[in-house]
């Protein structure tokens, strides 16, 4: 019961600190697909006289990636149907170009004022228009998110480590006599620290697998019948084969920085 | 013969010199030499053992052992000279989460000896103790007569160059005593092993000539 405990007080927060790095390689992924979805939702549009090439577009502001032509016949036939086809093809060629922007990505306002400037600088330009009185708002409440967000990981890491450094404490006594006989001995502090990193490095693995298990079953069983559209849509984003490799490291660094201070410690005390 | 042991105006204390235990001690130990070191309880035997395995630093003078001055040894030499040592302490001090077949060989696990070789000579030395059938039992299920006997299994387990032995029959009836005695001359004897042994009952029944040493009012003194 007591070797239970002794191990859960270790895994516990260590598993704490795994989720917290998983959630934060998750967010950081569906963050980028989430801002790739506000860049495409936004639209800017750019009337000009004669007919413009991206290329030249791209000089005026290189934040461009895309200009697609508004096929001019497509807006006369919606707005005057009725009218015989030689009056509209008149009407056709009175029209300016209509180009539709894409940007390479999710811009602030200002940058986004900044390409209608620029763009407007050019003669053929007649006009910029932008559409997006949601862009602003979504950008302003998509920011905060990240930000709480990533306090929230960050004071859990926190209080995790404490907890991490409390068990080590109680391991640090545990293993005191057995780490002072082994040195009176003679032994190298490597394997002064070799059981005590023998059991460290145990509940690092169990402490990975169990996460891991846990964000697979979220990935295969719960996200698929959630019934919230963002996960279902962004099921393969939560949790990639590669971020095993990434926590198991994480935990092995901490296990060492653990193990570290606890040796040293008990150096400290015999001296 | 060359000295492994030598002391000049050696003090000891603790609290920082605040409590001086051993005031100005000067005395020789040569190789494959056997002595008894005998005192009232709490004139400082065991401060002095603990001095000599660099457990407690002089506080003034000069502790030479095996060629290194203990007043200022580097770690990894303190480290490297430990390994030289069997230790019996008055405490036993054994693992107790090892088997008794673990800290007999603790030395050798140092020393880097492979499994066999720590099999083998855990059989022999708790054979030697007459502990054989206790083998892969833990310390706290065993009496500390024979716990004792553990301890003293373990300092002679990688045939060390200076055997500090600090009460090692204290909890033993003559029967027992008789045994780690033997195994203290035939070491003496026969690998030329420099024994200090702390006990407050010298054996009536000795083979081996031996020097004495008493300790008293923070004076180590010679008996002839
Ligand atoms: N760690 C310590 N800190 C302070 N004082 C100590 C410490 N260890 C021992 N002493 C004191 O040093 C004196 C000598 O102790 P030591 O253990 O060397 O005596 P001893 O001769 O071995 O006695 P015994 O025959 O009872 O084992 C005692 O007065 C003891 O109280
Ligand atoms: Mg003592």
């Amino acid at each position: 019961m007591k070797f239970i405990k002794n191990h859960l007080m270790f895994i516990l927060p260590l598993m704490v600190i795994l989720l917290g790095i998983e959630f934060y390689l998750v967010f950081e992924r569906t963050t980028q697909t989430y801002e790739k979805h506000l860049t495409e939702g936004y639209t800017m549009l750019v009337v000009s006289k004669k007919p413009i090439k991206l290329t030249h577009l791209q000089k005026l502001n290189p934040h461009i990636t895309k200009a697609k032509e508004v096929k001019r016949e497509s807006i006369v036939k919606k707005v005057g149907e009725g009218l015989s086809s030689s009056n509209s093809k008149e009407i056709v060629s009175a029209l300016p170009y209509f180009y539709d922007i894409g940007l390479d990505a999710y811009l602030h306002t200002q940058e986004l004022e900044k390409i209608k400037l620029d763009l407007e600088k050019d003669n053929n330009i007649k006009r910029v228009e932008t559409f997006g009185s949601t862009y602003n708002s979504s950008y302003k409440l998509f920011s905060l998110v990240k930000f709480i967000l990533k306090i929230f990981i960050f004071f859990m890491s926190i209080v995790s480590l404490f907890l991490i450094v409390k068990q080590m404490e109680i391991w640090k006594y545990t293993h005191k006599e057995r780490m002072q006989i082994m040195e009176i001995f003679g032994a190298p502090m490597m394997l002064r620290a070799g059981v005590l990193f023998r059991v460290a490095l145990t509940d690092a693995i169990f402490a990975t697998l169990f996460v891991g298990a846990m964000l697979y079953y979220v990935k295969f069983y719960w996200a698929p019948q959630s019934g919230i559209d963002v996960i279902m849509h962004n099921k393969e984003r939560l949790f990639a084969t590669e971020d095993m490799a990434i926590l198991f490291t994480s935990s092995l660094v901490i296990v060492i920085l653990a193990v570290y201070w606890v040796v040293s410690s008990n150096k400290r005390d015999v001296e | 013969m060359s000295n492994v042991i030598r002391a000049s105006h050696l003090t000891l204390s603790y609290n920082n010199g605040e409590k001086e235990i051993i005031k100005d001690a000067n005395f020789t130990i040569k190789k494959g030499e056997f002595v008894f070191i005998t005192g009232p309880s709490g004139s400082g035997k065991s401060t002095l053992l603990k001095s000599l395995y660099g457990a407690l630093k002089p506080s003034g003078g000069n502790l030479m052992v095996g060629g290194q001055n203990l007043a200022n040894i580097a770690p990894k030499k303190l480290q490297e000279l430990r390994t030289h040592l069997g230790i019996i302490f008055q405490d036993y001090k054994l693992v107790n989460e090892w088997t008794v077949a673990k800290n007999v060989v603790l030395p050798l696990m140092i020393a880097g000896y492979s499994r066999d070789v720590q099999q083998t000579q855990a059989q022999r030395l708790l054979h030697h103790v007459k502990l054989a059938e206790h083998a892969e039992r833990y310390p706290l299920e065993l009496s500390g007569g024979e716990q004792q006997r553990v301890g003293v299994a373990r300092a002679l387990s990688k045939n060390p160059v200076v055997i500090l032995a600090d009460e090692p029959t204290g909890n033993l009836d003559e029967y027992s005593s008789n045994v780690i005695w033997d195994l203290m001359e035939n070491a003496c004897q026969q690998l030329d092993t420099t024994v200090l042994v702390v006990t407050h009952k010298i054996p009536t029944i000795f083979s081996l000539p031996y020097r004495h040493f008493i300790i008293e009012s923070k004076g180590v003194y010679e008996v002839h």
